[in-house]
């Protein structure tokens, strides 16, 4: 089907105010933040969408989509814009953006049960502010919280800087509301716990749009203490101190809200005035005050068992600072694309993967090795390193933090900087049996490397596909490999 | 239309190596660059061929083999012919012989126009392109910051240089020597992706004095006018201005400026 004729069949279904064909917006929903640089200098080299469209139902969702598979049309579900691995970006002729934008209410607060009833469209921090009124919270702060919607989070199984207390979105989420491309509308109900078959929810939670439409999300909320909040900070000699301090922590019982180690190339861009060239570990306990005291106290005694490996102990209100000046506004964003359109040059990327205690500390290595060895633009490496910050019993993430210089062409930079990069770490992540993606979902720029992160599981996500989305038509090259990634990221006809 | 670009390959300003007993700039073995003002005449004439696929563009220089590898780079960006002219009895040339020595190649070859850069950043004399301008009775303007695009022919071209104080505009007779300031808009491009192991072999020269002909006194520091006293690393760029009110919002610029540049 053309265009025109797609632009006109979708007139039959939803009002004219909730089709936009406007051509600026339309570039801009044809790629993400993978392809910032290339978009901030306009030679985005993928297509732009049909159009964009907002539904105001779950039952028009199901028209659209039904539409949609019925005449072969790519549909990309969207919600905040803030994915970072291609999951937004189109790399079809025929592409309808669904946007949440008019799914924006948040249908119910129920304290006595703690949970709240959202659509997809509603901006997390929207929900936690009128959450603090009534002394709840979210208990998820992913560092995009400002801009982030709940449609997004739960497509792309995110994390926020809370997590070690509060657990990722796929622990929150109690129930939901989504729609397959034949049209099917279903529910997940909210309960409290049932062993009534395999957890549904986890087919829905992290599909990255690739099977279903979210329509609306029931996740739990939490008392929220902020007046108990005791924060710990260290100069440690090395970032494996740092890990065996979180880890100490971690199994012996405990769960600050926030538990990270960095290595001393990533403290300098976060913590420059108190760094003093050292690695660093740092805590926030946060919740009922004696599992604040309790928390802390076990914090106190990990960094006695590792003292050896600590320089000194910083001052609490400089982490407390740090933390409260985290997270980036949409302000943040448009300073950035404003930046990468006068200069060569942005914020950098990052790859985050996951592993077991022992097994992190060898997968940094091994990646700050190869990367320094192979490199071949070692050289325009302004910085490269990493943090831990979100930790399990059994493991814990790295977050892989570099930038550099940008000494090519718009549409040269990810092939020649990030996308190297991220192969080192995904390859070794792999190699060592970790997993090559710890909260920022596959999108497309990871799909090559799906089959090895699933392995013999491979199966069972297949079937997954070919069930709900027989046809194909749901996010195309999103977490399932297909052959435009030799067009689109190794730029071979 | 040909258009022959002189440049020069300068060591990379952040790995600066100078023999300071001989006083001489030690090329070999270092990290080089096109020379920033040379990379805008290249990334002029590129934009003219772009306008017009006929316009046959040669790139010239004088240096030693090492260059060939950031010579092949920029054929690989739309430049039809590399000619290096190497010999080892040209090291230590100042800038008139070294402006002898490409003056005589480019006496036996044809041209409509000669872009240079105006100044080089391990040298600065600027005194290249219009010794070459009196060598081969050419006119020759330096500090170009824009040349009119649509006007631009064999015939002539209209020029703006940008002094500081005023901004001239010049019409000049070509053949003629158009000197290119970094300020110019125009940009040498990166080598495309696709294109960074395209083999250009068969479009790059190596002369050496075999085919110049210069005797050996003409030549090298022996040959050379002038000898350097003394060199020193200068300082080029400097940060772009901001000016912001004295309230809340200016305040918060500055502090925001400090804690990025580490300040705070």
């Amino acid at each position: 089907m053309d265009p025109k004729a797609v632009v006109e069949q979708l007139a039959k279904l939803v009002a004219p105010e909730q089709i936009n064909t406007n051509e600026d917006d339309l570039y801009v929903a044809s790629a993400d933040r993978y392809k910032k640089y290339a978009f901030a200098r306009n030679v985005l080299d993928v297509p732009a969408p049909v159009a964009i469209v907002y539904p105001k139902t779950a039952e028009q969702v199901s028209e659209l989509l039904k539409f949609c598979n019925e005449y072969d049309i790519n549909v990309i579900p969207r919600a905040g814009m803030t994915a970072t691995e291609g999951g937004l970006e189109n790399w079809k002729d025929t592409t309808l953006v669904i946007d949440t934008q008019k799914l924006d209410q948040i249908v119910k607060i129920d304290t006595y049960n703690s949970q709240a009833t959202v659509q997809a469209g509603v901006p997390l921090q929207v929900l936690e502010d009128e959450l603090r009124k009534l002394g709840y919270t979210t208990g998820h702060s992913p560092q995009s919280k400002p801009v982030a919607k709940f449609g997004g989070l739960v497509a792309t199984r995110s994390i926020g800087q809370f997590s070690t207390l509060y657990g990722g979105i796929e622990d929150m989420v109690v129930g939901l509301e989504c729609v397959f491309p034949d049209g099917t509308v279903s529910r997940v109900k909210n309960v409290s716990r049932r062993a009534g078959g395999p957890d549904i929810r986890h087919i829905v939670i992290g599909n990255e749009g690739a099977l279903c439409y979210i329509t609306e999300v029931t996740v739990k909320i939490f008392k929220y203490y902020p007046e108990n909040n005791k924060f710990y900070g260290y100069l440690t000699k090395d970032i494996e101190t740092g890990i065996k301090i979180l880890r100490e922590v971690m199994v012996n019982g405990f769960r600050p809200s926030v538990a990270r180690a960095y290595s001393e190339e990533d403290a300098a861009q976060h913590f420059y005035h108190f760094y003093e060239g050292k690695c660093i570990v740092l805590f926030m306990a946060e919740g009922p005050k004696g599992i604040v005291e309790a928390t802390g106290v076990a914090i106190e005694e990990a960094v006695k068992k590792f003292e050896e490996g600590i320089i000194k102990q910083v001052d609490s209100k400089l982490i407390e600072d740090w933390f409260n000046h985290l997270n980036w506004s949409q302000q943040d964003i448009d300073d950035e694309y404003a930046e990468m359109r006068t200069n060569a040059s942005h914020a950098g990327y990052t790859t985050e993967i996951s592993a077991d205690w022992e097994t992190i500390p060898k997968i940094y290595d091994a990646v700050i090795a190869r990367v320094r060895a192979e490199f071949e633009r070692a050289d325009d490496l302004t910085m490269l390193g990493g943090h831990s910050s979100h930790s399990y019993l059994n493991g814990t993430n790295m977050y892989f933090v570099y930038n550099y210089k940008i000494n090519c062409e718009p549409e040269d930079e990810l092939i020649t900087y990030h996308h190297p990069i991220q192969k080192i770490i995904v390859e070794e992540t792999l190699k060592h049996g970790g997993s090559m993606c710890h909260h920022h979902g596959i999108g497309k720029y990871r799909s090559e490397w799906t089959k090895d992160e699933h392995g013999s599981a491979y199966y069972m996500l297949e079937k997954l596909k070919e069930a709900f989305d027989p046809k194909g038509i749901m996010n195309h090259g999103t977490i399932y490999p297909v052959k435009e990634l030799n067009k689109y990221i190794y730029q071979q006809d | 239309m040909k258009l022959v670009c002189v440049v020069k390959f300068v060591p990379d300003v952040d790995r600066f190596e100078y023999d300071h007993e001989k006083h001489v700039l030690i090329r070999e073995g270092s990290r080089m660059m096109i020379n920033p003002d040379d990379g805008c005449a290249i990334g002029f004439a590129l934009e003219m061929k772009k306008r017009n696929p006929e316009i046959f563009i040669e790139v010239l220089t004088m240096a030693p083999a090492s260059v060939v590898p950031l010579v092949e780079d920029i054929l690989r960006v739309g430049v039809d012919q590399g000619t290096i002219i190497s010999d080892r009895s040209y090291a230590g040339s100042d800038s008139w012989v070294t402006s002898r020595i490409l003056g005589r190649y480019l006496a036996t070859t044809e041209y409509d126009c000669i872009l240079t850069g105006s100044q080089a950043i391990d040298g600065d004399t600027s005194h290249v392109p219009p010794q070459l301008g009196e060598i081969l009775g050419l006119g020759q303007i330096s500090g170009i910051t824009k040349v009119e695009e649509d006007s631009f022919g064999s015939e002539s071209a209209v020029v703006e240089v940008d002094d500081e104080e005023a901004v001239t505009t010049y019409e000049l007779n070509l053949p003629a020597i158009l000197s290119f300031s970094r300020k110019s808009k125009c940009r040498l491009p990166h080598v495309r992706f696709k294109d960074r192991k395209k083999d250009v072999t068969d479009r790059i020269k190596v002369l050496s004095n075999d085919e110049l002909g210069f005797a050996k006194g003409e030549v090298g520091l022996k040959g050379s006018l002038t000898k350097v006293a003394k060199a020193y690393t200068r300082k080029y760029e400097s940060g772009a201005q901001l000016r912001v009110a004295a309230d809340d919002n200016g305040v918060e610029t500055v502090l925001k400026f400090l804690k990025e540049k580490r300040f705070l």
